[in-house]
């Protein structure tokens, strides 16, 4: 049973995924279009049922009254508020929580990355002495620099504008092309049968 | 005070219970962050169920004059969810692959079609077309491009009377990995910097926007 499981697994891979690039490719479309709808809809399945497992769990330590149960209720209440606002179709408590809660606290977050950011930095030459290490402390300053709209530094802007269009240009496109290459050959290992780690 | 007012305020208050974070792990951080999580997974549940799984249950299940076998069609990513959801069954586990399998059939097509088309041939077309503008430049381009694709070919040599691959490149290999890792430096240091750039600039603007509630700017 459980090696006929696996081939029927391999099976569907390999049939879905070939059906799709000939619907894609050479085809109308109109089957890779459904099979698209059909994990679409599998998927949103699956976040909803990731969502009541997160509640699941938080409700379960609340219960236990586990460490940190104040703030597992302060979850279930937020998002019990979140969703009643919405099925009692209260449009602004709903936009107000994404725009006083959601947006404020993202924002608040991405600022705080900027102090990560410069430790990470600083944390880079002061560990290890390597020549990329000085390269890429070399480049962020350029780069740093030229960005400021002050008169003085117009030779640093010239550089960062060479250095954005040349090199990080070469190796962005290097990075992108090894990305694509690299994505086609693990296609083709599932494809083929190589790869085969969904049968675990 | 009005509801916006309200929402202002509450902005203001959640942005400095985050920025508490910079003088250590504390109370108002987590409470922040808890009541964050619980908002985005009440959204997330939402937009599952208004943009994904109603408009699919009223098209095919729920849709009036629909033959047996498209309401069986409908039924079918409840049919894939279900199995999905064996995973955590130890005995029914390997019956949520077949589900697994078939996600991954559809994602591995759209891939390899989507990077052909979206990123390969495009790239490809941009990188011959820059030699005509400014050849060394173009030039540079071209090096970085190989340098870098060279540096990630991870390729062991097998050395006669040696059983198995030692790792180690050829000099050539090794001399253009170098290059390539240098280039590879320099585009992470130039997205470091934009991220850079980026977050401070929203830090500014978060700042700003305390500062202009409270002293009522």
């Amino acid at each position: 049973m459980r090696r006929l499981l696996a081939i029927l697994a391999s099976v569907i891979t390999i049939g879905v995924g070939l059906v799709t690039i000939y619907d894609l490719t050479i085809g109308d479309g109109a089957l890779a279009a459904a099979f698209l709808r059909l994990a679409a809809a599998t998927l949103a399945l699956m976040i909803a049922a990731g969502v009541i497992n997160l509640i699941i769990v938080h409700v379960g330590r609340i219960l236990r009254l586990r460490r940190g149960w104040v703030y597992s209720l302060v979850l279930l209440i937020s998002a019990f508020a979140t969703v009643g606002f919405w099925l009692a179709g209260q449009t602004d408590a709903t936009n107000l929580l994404l725009n006083s809660v959601q947006v404020p606290v993202e924002s608040a977050l991405a600022g705080l990355l900027f102090f990560a950011l410069v430790y990470g930095a600083y944390r880079l030459l002061h560990k290890r002495f390597t020549w990329a290490g000085l390269l890429f402390v070399i480049v962020l300053l350029i780069l740093l620099v030229g960005a400021l709209p002050l008169e003085q530094f117009a030779p640093a802007r010239q550089i960062r504008d060479w250095v954005l269009s040349v090199p990080v240009s070469a190796g962005a496109r290097g990075i992108l092309f090894g990305i694509a290459l690299a994505t086609i050959v693990t296609g083709v290992r599932v494809l083929v049968g190589q790869d085969r780690s969904y049968r675990e | 005070m009005s509801l916006d007012q309200i929402g202002l305020w509450a902005g203001v208050v959640f942005t400095l219970m985050i920025f508490s974070y910079l003088l250590g792990d504390n109370f108002l951080y987590r409470l922040a962050i808890y009541i964050f999580a619980g908002v985005a997974a009440g959204f997330v549940f939402i937009v599952a169920l208004q943009s994904a799984i109603l408009p699919w249950l009223r098209t095919t299940v729920l849709a009036p004059n629909l033959g047996v076998a498209e309401r069986a069609f409908g039924l079918t990513p409840v049919i894939l969810g279900a199995l999905l959801l064996l995973k955590i069954s130890p005995r029914f586990g390997r019956l949520g692959n077949l589900a697994l399998a078939f996600i991954i059939g559809v994602g591995t097509a759209v891939a390899m079609v989507g990077v052909v088309s979206g990123t390969l041939i495009p790239l490809a077309n941009v990188t011959a077309d820059s030699i005509t503008d400014d050849r060394l430049s173009a030039v540079i381009v071209l090096i970085g491009v190989i340098a870098t694709l060279i540096y990630f070919m991870y390729v062991a040599r097998r050395i006669p009377g040696q059983l198995a691959p030692t790792g180690r490149r050829g000099l050539l290999v090794q001399v253009i990995s170098v290059v390539g890792k240098g280039f590879i430096v320099v585009t992470l240091s130039a997205l470091y910097a934009g991220a850079l750039l980026s977050s401070l600039t929203i830090f500014s603007e978060r700042v700003a926007a305390v500062i202009a509630r409270i002293t009522g700017g």
